[in-house]
């Protein structure tokens, strides 16, 4: 009896400790290509197809937020299906560990014809040679593929010559990282705008002890505040630097003028002009304290400058409207009076203006190895969508529509929303498999057009964007798995480390800078990303 | 000889209990299935970065070099002993002060005299368990906020609010907080169970003696579940390098890192939660995770069954 009890007992503590390890190994233990073979099958791609017989194509896409119905069921899908004559079931990715997801459906041998992925799984994916090689299959299915994306977005997707998947560039390269100001309270108080840290800084100090409260707020994932660190020589995640005679790529916690950054924030912190909770925030949280920082007598927290997103300026609004502050025609119309746009400052009035210009590749699609047979459908149907000529205009209906219904365009050849039909559109980019990047952009700033605030402060931060702006040179790699597999855990320490820095100043720094170069991998990283740099 | 016997002995048990056994089988199957045959998969920990989703599992451990890279890569991060210290630091302070909890609550329960009040408070104390952890850390951080109840509280009394959240020397104590008040209850259901079995006889002799309330509690209940104490203690200790990976995963945030990284968070960023799918690291890790606790539970035993005389085998 004892030995039967031990024996069971000894089951039970081995589940324990094996409970700890295979909760830990993801499931990798079996499993096993099951499936596979069904459809696809060989690794050379056909490439003499009959294209006029257009199977129905299974696409996996990135997490919509929705549900998979109304991904297939959505008014672009139809325009899409009727445009090229593919019917398509599309699939998307979890919100959660879909890079983990999508290893495990490679695993099993999912059928699809195309993946539309992020650039780091597109590079983890080509890192395990799991991708078909498009190169010949472009000449034949994608000649209008290869007319409207440029060499500069190739080089993204091409390794040792070969094409492994098809780039989707940015809309458009924009400086996006601003903060706004209350400019209600800016007039209330007689300050003037700020162009240096020091005008900043007693921006601050006003509007703070006028509001009681901390003046300026951000979300938890704000490491770099551009606005800021742009007066210390820090644009971007990486771009060249020179130190001590040596020019190369660095990023942004190594850069020299980090020390001073961090200690410009972290004194604002000490002298009570930042959120205490910004390590906390979400973005919605530090909207709500700014919005809060407009009207008088509320208590809790409030705002008087948020380090933002371009793309808070519409739920900014939104919220001064239905908290009453502005009403709907105001909302509607520009609000000089209520926001002000700071996208850089200096340390001294007479530098050179740079500041962080946002681009590269949001998404790349790509076919994974064992469906190489036929992916010949599958880029004919990306080409159809690519599409934009006199005759053939497939891409401009998917993101504008149709001229007079969904949009209308002035003598200048700029592009505007009809309300409300142009609604429809909201989804277009999800749909899209590669961008023609000869027309997108100009389509592009319809979407911006949709809100007359939103036009004006991307106006205004896109003065001169040419001479101001500055790239993040790895928007730009193809994949570097040095990079890549790192990436996330520098950025993620890297903001880590800044928040605990912000409130506890710059004396860490230097082990903070050895575990990063050391065991983070940002070494490695910095030496991969020189080396294609050169 | 004596072999022979045993034997014998199984072969007796086996006849003498036959009924029982086709209730055995789904576990035993069970353990098989998903504990026996996955613990060969700890192989990944030895191996350089197999490539499972090109090739089949075989395979891909075939065309893998063998390599102690991993367990050298675990030994040689500075960042591992404070994570070990603090798991076992968050763990031993949650078995101090949570384990005794639900003794006391479970006896308090069984002592009400109204049965529907004591239905009541059985079921609002198990509610919380039901709760997700994002849940409640949502519920929590404001109500710890700088502008929560518990910091106008504090500005009341004179003191200066604190964003409890994002202190470092606070965490261990809101992740002890937050645990016992989601799982209290819920502990609590195991020894209830033990107290409605004891024999009601033993209460009436000593009412009849002139014993208290108190007394009998001291001297019949708590000795009564004395055992089923024990085994949940040794469980619990079974436990003790997992300091609640969910919990803590929500709560966490960069200024509390440094007292709140824990083994499980700590492993969930180095494989899974970047992109890089590290598998062979986080096997490493979870084989001498399992390693320390399987060490830690027969420790445990040892001692109990040294000590109280009663252990779980």
């Amino acid at each position: 009896m004892k030995k039967i009890l031990s024996l069971i007992l000894c089951v039970a503590m081995l589940l324990s400790s094996m409970l700890a390890i295979t909760s830990c190994k993801g499931g990798g233990g079996n499993g096993g290509g099951n499936g596979g073979g069904n459809g696809g099958g060989g690794d050379e791609i056909n490439l003499n197809l009959d294209l006029s017989k257009k199977p129905t194509l299974k696409v996996l896409m990135p997490n919509s937020g929705k549900s998979i119905e109304s991904v297939n069921d959505n008014v672009n899908a139809a325009l899409i299906e009727q445009l090229t004559g593919y019917k398509v079931e599309y699939t998307q990715l979890p919100a959660v560990d879909a890079g983990k997801t999508l290893n495990t459906e490679l695993m099993d041998k999912k059928q699809y014809d195309a993946m539309k992925l992020t650039k780091d799984q597109f590079s983890d994916l080509v890192n395990q040679d799991l991708l078909v090689d498009l190169t010949d299959a472009l000449d034949v299915y994608g000649k209008d593929i290869l007319a409207n994306i440029s060499d500069e977005s190739w080089d993204v997707v091409t390794i040792d010559g070969r094409i492994y998947g098809i780039p989707e560039r940015a809309s458009s390269d924009n400086i996006e990282n601003p903060i706004v100001l209350n400019n209600d309270l800016m007039l209330k108080l007689g300050l003037d705008e700020p162009e240096t840290l020091e005008d900043f800084t007693n921006v601050l100090k006003e509007m703070s002890a006028y509001l009681g409260k901390p003046a300026l707020t951000f979300d938890k994932y704000t490491p770099l505040v551009y606005a800021i660190s742009a007066a210390f020589g820090i644009y971007s995640y990486w771009q060249e630097y020179t130190v001590n005679g040596k020019t190369e790529v660095l990023f942004y916690m190594n850069a020299p003028g980090y020390k001073d950054y961090i200690d410009y924030m972290n004194n604002l912190y000490n002298l009570g002009y930042i959120d205490v909770e910004v390590v906390t925030n979400t973005a919605a949280d530090a909207t709500t304290r700014f919005v809060k920082g407009f009207q008088s007598g509320s208590d809790g927290a409030k705002a008087g400058a948020f380090a933002c997103s371009l793309w808070s300026v519409p739920s900014i609004v939104t919220s001064l409207q239905s908290n009453g502050i502005i009403n709907a025609n105001q909302a509607a119309g520009e609000l000089d009076d209520y926001l002000y746009y700071v996208r850089s400052l200096k340390k001294n009035a007479s530098d050179a203006e740079k500041v962080y210009r946002s681009s590269g590749y949001t998404y790349i699609t790509a076919i994974p190895y064992y469906m190489a047979e036929n992916a010949g459908y599958a880029i004919d149907w990306m080409n159809s969508k690519i599409k934009d000529t006199e005759t053939e205009d497939n891409f401009r209906q998917m993101v504008l529509g149709t001229e007079g219904t969904h949009y209308s365009k002035d003598a200048n050849g700029n592009y505007f929303p009809i309300d409300p039909a142009f609604a429809e559109k909201d989804d277009a980019s999800y749909y899209m498999t590669g961008s023609n990047e000869n027309k997108y952009t100009e389509y592009w700033k319809a979407r911006v057009r949709k809100q007359a605030e939103l036009f004006r402060a991307w106006s205004e931060l896109m003065e001169d964007a040419d001479t101001v702006g500055v790239y993040n040179i790895v928007d730009f790699t193809p994949p570097i798995e040095d990079y890549n597999s790192n990436r996330s855990a520098i950025e993620e320490y890297a903001q880590n480390q800044f928040y605990i820095m912000l409130k506890n100043g710059s004396g860490e720094l230097n082990n903070y800078l050895t575990q990063l170069n050391g065991s983070k991998g940002c070494k490695e990283a910095t030496d991969a990303i020189n080396e294609w740099y050169k | 000889m004596s072999v022979k016997t045993k034997k014998m002995t199984l072969a007796q048990k086996v006849k003498k209990h036959k009924h029982l056994i086709p209730f055995v089988i789904p576990a035993i199957l069970f353990a098989l299935v998903f504990c026996y045959l996955p613990m060969a998969g700890i192989v990944i920990a030895f191996k350089d970065n197999p490539n499972f989703v090109r090739y089949d599992v075989f395979e891909a451990l075939s065309r893998a070099d063998w390599t102690m890279e991993n367990f050298e890569k675990i030994f040689s991060d500075p960042e591992i002993f404070s994570v070990v210290k603090n798991t076992l630091i968050i763990s031993i302070m949650k078995i101090v002060i949570l384990f005794p909890l639900p003794v006391v609550l479970a006896v308090m329960i069984t002592e009400l005299r109204s049965k529907r009040f004591s239905k009541l408070v059985q079921g609002v104390v198990f509610l919380p368990h039901f709760f997700s952890w994002v849940v409640i850390v949502g519920i929590f951080n404001s109500i710890f906020g700088l502008y929560g109840p518990v910091n106008n509280f504090v500005e009341i009394l004179g003191g200066e609010a604190t964003h409890f959240m994002g202190e470092p020397g606070w965490f261990r104590w809101l992740v002890v907080i937050l645990s016992g008040w989601k799982e209290i209850g819920y502990s609590s259901i195991v020894y209830i169970a033990a107290i409605m079995s004891i024999d009601p006889s033993l209460y009436e002799a000593a009412k009849i003696d002139g014993a208290s309330k108190l007394k009998q509690i001291w001297s019949i209940t708590i000795p009564s579940i004395l055992p089923t104490i024990i085994v949940m203690l040794i469980i619990r200790i079974g436990y003790l390098m997992d300091a609640g990976f969910e919990q803590v995963y929500a709560m966490l945030n960069p200024n509390t890192q440094a007292t709140g990284e824990i083994i499980g968070t700590y492993v969930y960023k180095l494989g899974l939660g970047y992109a890089k799918n590290d598998y062979g690291l986080s096997t490493a890790v979870g084989l001498l995770n399992g390693l320390i606790s399987m060490a830690l539970i027969l420790g445990a035993n040892y001692i109990s069954k040294k000590k109280t005389g009663s252990g779980v085998w």
